[in-house]
C-alpha cells in the first residue's frame, strides 16, 4: 500500500507539472476536435496527431498522446450521439439509444452521461492499473486461442440481446457480418477469398468503411425519405445538462458498466471491444421495461460508455507491463512510443518508473480534463443540431468522404462508403438492423482466427473448448444466454419472434 | 462546363511542369509513401529518418501510410506515380524482395521498376523460443524440432510477414516442417510465445529484445554477422553452428523508375547526411537496428541487395507454398 | 426507427404474399448465401485439423441462407410488414456525390477514363453539391455558400494545421502563382479566394433571400416543395 501511494505521488509529480498540465489539456482538446468528424475514429486521429508530438521530451509526447486518444475516444461517441456515425466498434452500441436521445432533444443530457460516465469510470480504472497493474499481467497469459473463441462466442450472443425486432433477422444479420469479416486473404493460408479479384479486398473490408456506409451513409438515405424525422432535433432541444432524476437512473449503469469494461480491457486479444455490449446487454436484461431501450435509455448511454473508457483505459495494462498492444490503437501507441524511443516491454516500468507512473496519472488527469473541455462545448453541439438538415447532410458527407480517404489514402474505400450505404438502405427497408451485423464483423475475425489456431493446436480435437476450464464456463454462460433471450419470444409464439 | 474546362488545364498543366522541375529541385514538400500502417516498424524507421532528410532538402518531406496486402498496395501505387522525385517511399524486404514470390499478379518488378536511393536500416532477426523448451542452444534446439516435429508449433505474424518468410527460410534450412500458427501481427504471436502455447517463431529485434531482456521468452540466436550491443548474450547463428541462416528485414527508399540522375543523387546525399548524424543513428540503434554500410546505402548497393533478395525468396517461398495446399 | 405505419384502412394483403418485406428480406439473403458459396467454390474446405479457407465461410453462407428460406416461408405464412416506399433520388445523388469526390481527389484511372488529381479544392464543392441534390428542399445557392465554406475550413484544417498527406489542389494550379510562394502560402491563399467567393455569392443574392424568408413565414408547409 505504501508503494501504491509513493508511485501514485511519483506519477502524479511528473504529470502535475506546468508544461505536462498543459499537454493533457491540449491533447484531450486537439484529439475531442478531430475526433468529432464523422467517419474519423481514435486510430486515425491519433495516426494524424502524431507528428505534432515530435518535437516534445518522450514524457510529455506520451502524455499528450494519451490526451489525443481520451479526446478522440469521446469525440468519436460525440459523432456517434449527434449525428449516428460510431467512428470505432466501441461506439456502435452508444450510437444506439444515444441518437435516438438526440432525436428527442435529449442531445445534451446524453452528452453529459457520457462524460460524466467516462470521468467516473477513467478514475476507477486508473486506480486500478496503478494498484494491480502488475499482478493482473498473468490473467493475460491465461488466455489463449480456446479461451479467446468462447469468449468471442459469448460476444457473438450479446448481440442476438441486443437486437430489438425479430430475432430471426437479429440471427441473420449476425452470421451476414461473421460471413464479412472472412472477405479477404486467409490468414493461414494467404488465399484470397470472395475479393472478386479486386486488390482493394485483398485485406478484407475496412471497419470504418462498413460502418460509415450503414450507419452513416444508410441513415442519411432514410433521413431523405422520411421527411417527418428529418432534422435531427425539430422540437425544442431541452436540458443540456442531466438532472438528478437521469442521474438516479444512471449511476447504477455506470457503476456495473465501469467493472464490465475494466475486467474485459485487461485481456490482451482485443477484449475491450466487448465492453460496451456486455454493459448494454446487461442492462436490457436487468430493465424492468426492456423495450425502452433503442428508444432512448439513458441506462443504454450510460453502462456502454463507461464500459469503454474503462476499457481503454485498462487496455493499457498489456502494453504497459508486458509490451504487447491489444489492438490496433494501442498498436500505434507502440510506434509513438518507439518514435521516442521508448521500447515498451515488462522493463518499462522499473526502467523508466517517471515516466510509467506519470503516465498512468496523467490517464487520471486527462479524463478530468475531457470533463472540464467537454462539458461546455455540449452546448455547442447541440446548437449545431439545429442547422437545417438540406444543409446539414451535405456536410456530413463531405466530412465522411475526408475522414475516410485521409484513413488509408484510397480513393477505393470512399467508393466503398457509398456502396454499403447502399447495402445499409436495403436492410433498413428489409426491416434489419446494422448493429447486429456489425457486432457479427467485429467479433467475427477473432473468433474465426482463434476457432481455427485452437484447432491447429489441439491438433482438430473439438473437445478442447470444453477441456479448457475457463472456455467451458465462458460457453455455458453463452448457452444460458442464448436460452433466457430466446426464452419469452418462443413463450409468447412466433408472432413476437418474427415482429417486434 | 466550367469543371471541365479547369480538369483539361489541369491535364495539360501537369505535363508542362515535369519539365522544369527538376531544375530547383526540391522547391515543394516531398510525399514518402510508407506501405503500412502508422506505427508499425517501417513507419517509425521512415519518421527517424525523414526527419533528418527533410532538413538537408530544406522542403518538408510528409508521410503517407498506404497500407495493404503487405506493402504491396502502397509500393505500386507509388511504382505508378510522376517519376519527378516528389513520390518517394520507403520498401522493405517483404515488398522488395518476397513479394514476388508471394503475390502472383504483383504489378512491379522490384529489380527493374524502381530508382534505388539508398538503404535505411537493418534489423536483425532472432530465433527466440518458449522459456520452457528443455533445448539450451541452437544445436539442442534444432535436433527438439526434428524429433518433435509432430509436436512443435511454430508461431507467424500472418503469411507474408517478416516472422513467416524468415520462418519458412528457418525451415527450409533445418530441413523440418513444424506446424505453423498464423497470428494477426507480432503482438499477439509473442503473447501466445510467452504464455507457453506455441513452442518458437523468428521476429525482428525491435519486437522480440524487451521480452528476451525481462525473461519471458528465450533467444536461441541472432541471424547476422555480429552480435548485437541490445543483447550482447545472444550468439550469432554461425557461432551456434547454423552460418547459412543469415536474414535482416531491411528498410530501403526507392523513388519510381525514370526519376532523374540529379534527384536521386540530392535524396541519396541527403539519406547518407541523416545516418551519419548522431541523434538519427542513435534513434535508430535503439530500436536494435543496424546502420547500413556504406555500400548499402548508395544506390547501387540496394540495387545489388534487392537482386540477390528477389533470387533467394522466390524459390525458398514457392516451395513452401507449394507446402501450404 | 422507421416506424411501422398502422394503416387502419388496409383491405388485407391480396394474393399469398403476406409479409412482403420479409419476402424481399429472405430473397436479399438467400441471394447472398449462394453469392458467397459460389465465390469459394474453388477454394478447399478443409478438416478440422487444418480448416481450409472455405470451411468456416461455406458454414456460414448455409447458416444465412437457412435463415432466408426461414424469412420466405414466413412471407406467406405470417402477416407482417409491407415494403416501404424506396425513393431513387436520395441514394443517386448522394452515392454520385461520393464517387464524385472519390474520382477526383487524387488520379483516377479506370480503363480509358483518366481523371487527373484535382485535389480537396474541387472534391469537397462536388461532394456537397452534388450529395446536396439528394433533397427536393435543396436550394442551389445555399449548397455553394456552403460548399465554398466547408472546403477552405477542411483545407486548412487538414492541410495546413495538420499536414495531412491529402491532396489539395491540382499541381498544374501551381503555376498560376509567384514561383517563390509555398504549397501552404497557395493553400491559404485559395482557402481566403473560397471565403471571399461565399462572401460575394451570399451578398449577391438579396433577392432570393426575402423569398426565404417568405418561405420561413409559413411554418411547416410546403416541406417537400
Amino acid at each position: 500500500m505504501g508503494d501504491f501511494a509513493s508511485n501514485l505521488s511519483l506519477g502524479f509529480g511528473v504529470a502535475l507539472s506546468l508544461q505536462n498540465l498543459g499537454l493533457a489539456f491540449l491533447g484531450c482538446l486537439v484529439g475531442s476536435l478531430i475526433g468529432v468528424l464523422p467517419g474519423v475514429g481514435p486510430i486515425a486521429t491519433i495516426a494524424m496527431l502524431l507528428p505534432i508530438t515530435f518535437g516534445l521530451d518522450p514524457i510529455g509526447a506520451l502524455i499528450m498522446l494519451a490526451g489525443i486518444y481520451y479526446g478522440a475516444q469521446y469525440g468519436g461517441s460525440t459523432t456517434a450521439i449527434l449525428v449516428n456515425i460510431p467512428g470505432e466498434a466501441t461506439s456502435v452500441v452508444t450510437a444506439l439509444d444515444g441518437h435516438q436521445m438526440a432525436r428527442q432533444g435529449r442531445a445534451g443530457i446524453a452528452l453529459g452521461i457520457a462524460a460524466i460516465g467516462s470521468f467516473f469510470a477513467g478514475t476507477v480504472a486508473t486506480l486500478v492499473i496503478a494498484a494491480l497493474g502488475a499482478p493482473l499481467t498473468g490473467l493475460a497469459l491465461i488466455f489463449g486461442p480456446t479461451e479467446y473463441f468462447s469468449l468471442m462466442t459469448m460476444g457473438l450472443v450479446f448481440a442476438v440481446v441486443l437486437a430489438r425486432g425479430s430475432i430471426l433477422k437479429a440471427i441473420a444479420m449476425i452470421l451476414v457480418g461473421v460471413l464479412l469479416s472472412t472477405v479477404g486473404t486467409d490468414l493461414e493460408t494467404g488465399e484470397e477469398r470472395m475479393t472478386f479479384g479486386l486488390p482493394f479486398l485483398v485485406d478484407g473490408i475496412d471497419f470504418a468503411v462498413l460502418a460509415m456506409g450503414v450507419f452513416g451513409i444508410a441513415e442519411i438515405l432514410r433521413n431523405l425519405d422520411h421527411t417527418e424525422t428529418r432534422d435531427v432535433v425539430r422540437q425544442a432541444i431541452g436540458r443540456l445538462l442531466p438532472n438528478r432524476d437521469d442521474f438516479r437512473h444512471s449511476y447504477k449503469p455506470v457503476l456495473r458498466g465501469t467493472f464490465i469494461g475494466a475486467a474485459l480491457g485487461i485481456l490482451p486479444g482485443n477484449g475491450a471491444v466487448l465492453g460496451p455490449f456486455a454493459a448494454y446487454t446487461l442492462e436490457k436484461k436487468l430493465a424492468k421495461d426492456p423495450r425502452r431501450f433503442g428508444q432512448g435509455a439513458i441506462e443504454g448511454v450510460a453502462g456502454p460508455e463507461s464500459a469503454n473508457n474503462a476499457g481503454a483505459q485498462t487496455s493499457f495494462i498489456p502494453l504497459l507491463t508486458l509490451g504487447i498492444p491489444p489492438n490496433a490503437v494501442m498498436a500505434l501507441m507502440v510506434g509513438a512510443m518507439t518514435i521516442h524511443g521508448i521500447v515498451p516491454g515488462p522493463q518499462v516500468m522499473t526502467r523508466n518508473p517517471d515516466l510509467f507512473w506519470g503516465m498512468i496519472a496523467s490517464m487520471w488527469i486527462g479524463n478530468l480534463m475531457l470533463l472540464v473541455i467537454n462539458l461546455p462545448l455540449v452546448g455547442m453541439w447541440v446548437r449545431l443540431l439545429k442547422v437545417p438538415y438540406r444543409l446539414m447532410f451535405p456536410a456530413i458527407l463531405m466530412f465522411c468522404c475526408i475522414g475516410i480517404y485521409s484513413i488509408n489514402s484510397l480513393p477505393t474505400d470512399v467508393m466503398f462508403i457509398a456502396f454499403f450505404g447502399l447495402v445499409g438502405y436495403m436492410l433498413i427497408k428489409f426491416g434489419f438492423e446494422p448493429a447486429p451485423m456489425l457486432l457479427g464483423f467485429v467479433l467475427g475475425k477473432l473468433m474465426e482466427e482463434n476457432l481455427r489456431r485452437a484447432l491447429i493446436l489441439s491438433r482438430g480435437d473439438m473437445m478442447t473448448f470444453i477441456e479448457h476450464p475457463i472456455s467451458a464456463v465462458l460457453l455455458a454462460i453463452a448457452a444460458i444466454l442464448l436460452i433466457v433471450a430466446l426464452l419469452p419470444s418462443i413463450r409468447k409464439g412466433r408472432d413476437e419472434v418474427f415482429t417486434e | 462546363m466550367k469543371k471541365i474546362a479547369l480538369a483539361l488545364a489541369a491535364v495539360a498543366g501537369i505535363a508542362a511542369t515535369g519539365a522544369q522541375a527538376q531544375q530547383n529541385y526540391p522547391n515543394r514538400p516531398i510525399t514518402m509513401i510508407v506501405p503500412f500502417a502508422a506505427g508499425g516498424p517501417t513507419d517509425v524507421v521512415a519518421r527517424i529518418v525523414t526527419d533528418h532528410m527533410s532538413r538537408t532538402l530544406g522542403q518538408q518531406i510528409v508521410i503517407e501510410n498506404v497500407a495493404g496486402a503487405g506493402g504491396t498496395t502502397g509500393i505500386t501505387r507509388a511504382a505508378q506515380s510522376q517519376p519527378d522525385g516528389y513520390t518517394i517511399m520507403m520498401g522493405h524486404m517483404g515488398t522488395h524482395g518476397a513479394a514476388p514470390a508471394l503475390y502472383p499478379n504483383l504489378k512491379y518488378d522490384p529489380t527493374k521498376d524502381f530508382a534505388p536511393i539508398g538503404m535505411a536500416a537493418g534489423t536483425p532477426i532472432l530465433i527466440v523460443a518458449k522459456k520452457d523448451l528443455p533445448a539450451s542452444d541452437l544445436k539442442g534446439f534444432i535436433e527438439y524440432v526434428k524429433t518433435n516435429a509432430d509436436k512443435v508449433n511454430q508461431a507467424h505474424a500472418g503469411v507474408g510477414s517478416v516472422s513467416h518468410t524468415t520462418g519458412v527460410l528457418f525451415d527450409s534450412i533445418v530441413g523440418t516442417k513444424p506446424t505453423m500458427v498464423a497470428y494477426r501481427g507480432t503482438g499477439p504471436a509473442l503473447n501466445d510465445l510467452m504464455a507457453g502455447t506455441v513452442d518458437f517463431m523468428t521476429d525482428q529485434i525491435v519486437n522480440v529484445a524487451p521480452q528476451i531482456q525481462g525473461g519471458n521468452i528465450k533467444a536461441y540466436a541472432i541471424a547476422t554477422p555480429e552480435r548485437s550491443p541490445a543483447l550482447p548474450n545472444v550468439p550469432t547463428t554461425k557461432e551456434a553452428g547454423l552460418g547459412d541462416y543469415q536474414v535482416s528485414a531491411w528498410n530501403a527508399v526507392f523513388a519510381p523508375k525514370g526519376t532523374p540522375n540529379d534527384v536521386v543523387a540530392k535524396l541519396n546525399d541527403a539519406l547518407v547526411k541523416a545516418l551519419a548524424d548522431e541523434n538519427t543513428k542513435k534513434r535508430l540503434l535503439d530500436l536494435g537496428g543496424v546502420i547500413p554500410s556504406a555500400e548499402e546505402q548508395s544506390p547501387e548497393g540496394l540495387q545489388k541487395l534487392v537482386d540477390s533478395e528477389v533470387a533467394r525468396w522466390t524459390p525458398v517461398l514457392q516451395a513452401a507454398g507449394a507446402k501450404a495446399e | 426507427m422507421s416506424v411501422p405505419h398502422e394503416r387502419p384502412g388496409d383491405p388485407g394483403r391480396r394474393g399469398p404474399i403476406r409479409a412482403p418485406q420479409s419476402l424481399g428480406g429472405g430473397i436479399f439473403l438467400v441471394f447472398l448465401a449462394i453469392l458467397a458459396l459460389w465465390l469459394n467454390r474453388n477454394l478447399d474446405q478443409g478438416t478440422l485439423n487444418a480448416m481450409g479457407p472455405a470451411m468456416l465461410p461455406d458454414w456460414l453462407a448455409v447458416g444465412v441462407g437457412a435463415c432466408g428460406v426461414a424469412l420466405l416461408a414466413f412471407a406467406f405464412t405470417k402477416q407482417g410488414d409491407e415494403l416501404d416506399h424506396w425513393s431513387l433520388r436520395g441514394p443517386f445523388f448522394v452515392v454520385l456525390g461520393i464517387l464524385a469526390f472519390a474520382v477526383t481527389i487524387r488520379p483516377f484511372e479506370l480503363g480509358a477514363l483518366t481523371i487527373p488529381g484535382l485535389g480537396l479544392v474541387i472534391a469537397g464543392p462536388l461532394a456537397i453539391i452534388i450529395g446536396g441534390f439528394a433533397t427536393p428542399e435543396m436550394r442551389l445557392r445555399e449548397l455553394i455558400i456552403l460548399a465554398l465554406c466547408l472546403t477552405p475550413f477542411c483545407m486548412v484544417l487538414f492541410g495546413d494545421l495538420l499536414n495531412l498527406p491529402i491532396p489539395i489542389f491540382p499541381q498544374a494550379l501551381r503555376d498560376l502563382f509567384p514561383a517563390d510562394w509555398s504549397q501552404k502560402d497557395i493553400l491559404r491563399a485559395m482557402a481566403a479566394a473560397m471565403v471571399v467567393g461565399a462572401i460575394v455569392v451570399y451578398a449577391l443574392g438579396p433577392k432570393k433571400r426575402t423569398q426565404q424568408v417568405d418561405r420561413v413565414v409559413q411554418p411547416d408547409e410546403g416541406i417537400d416543395g
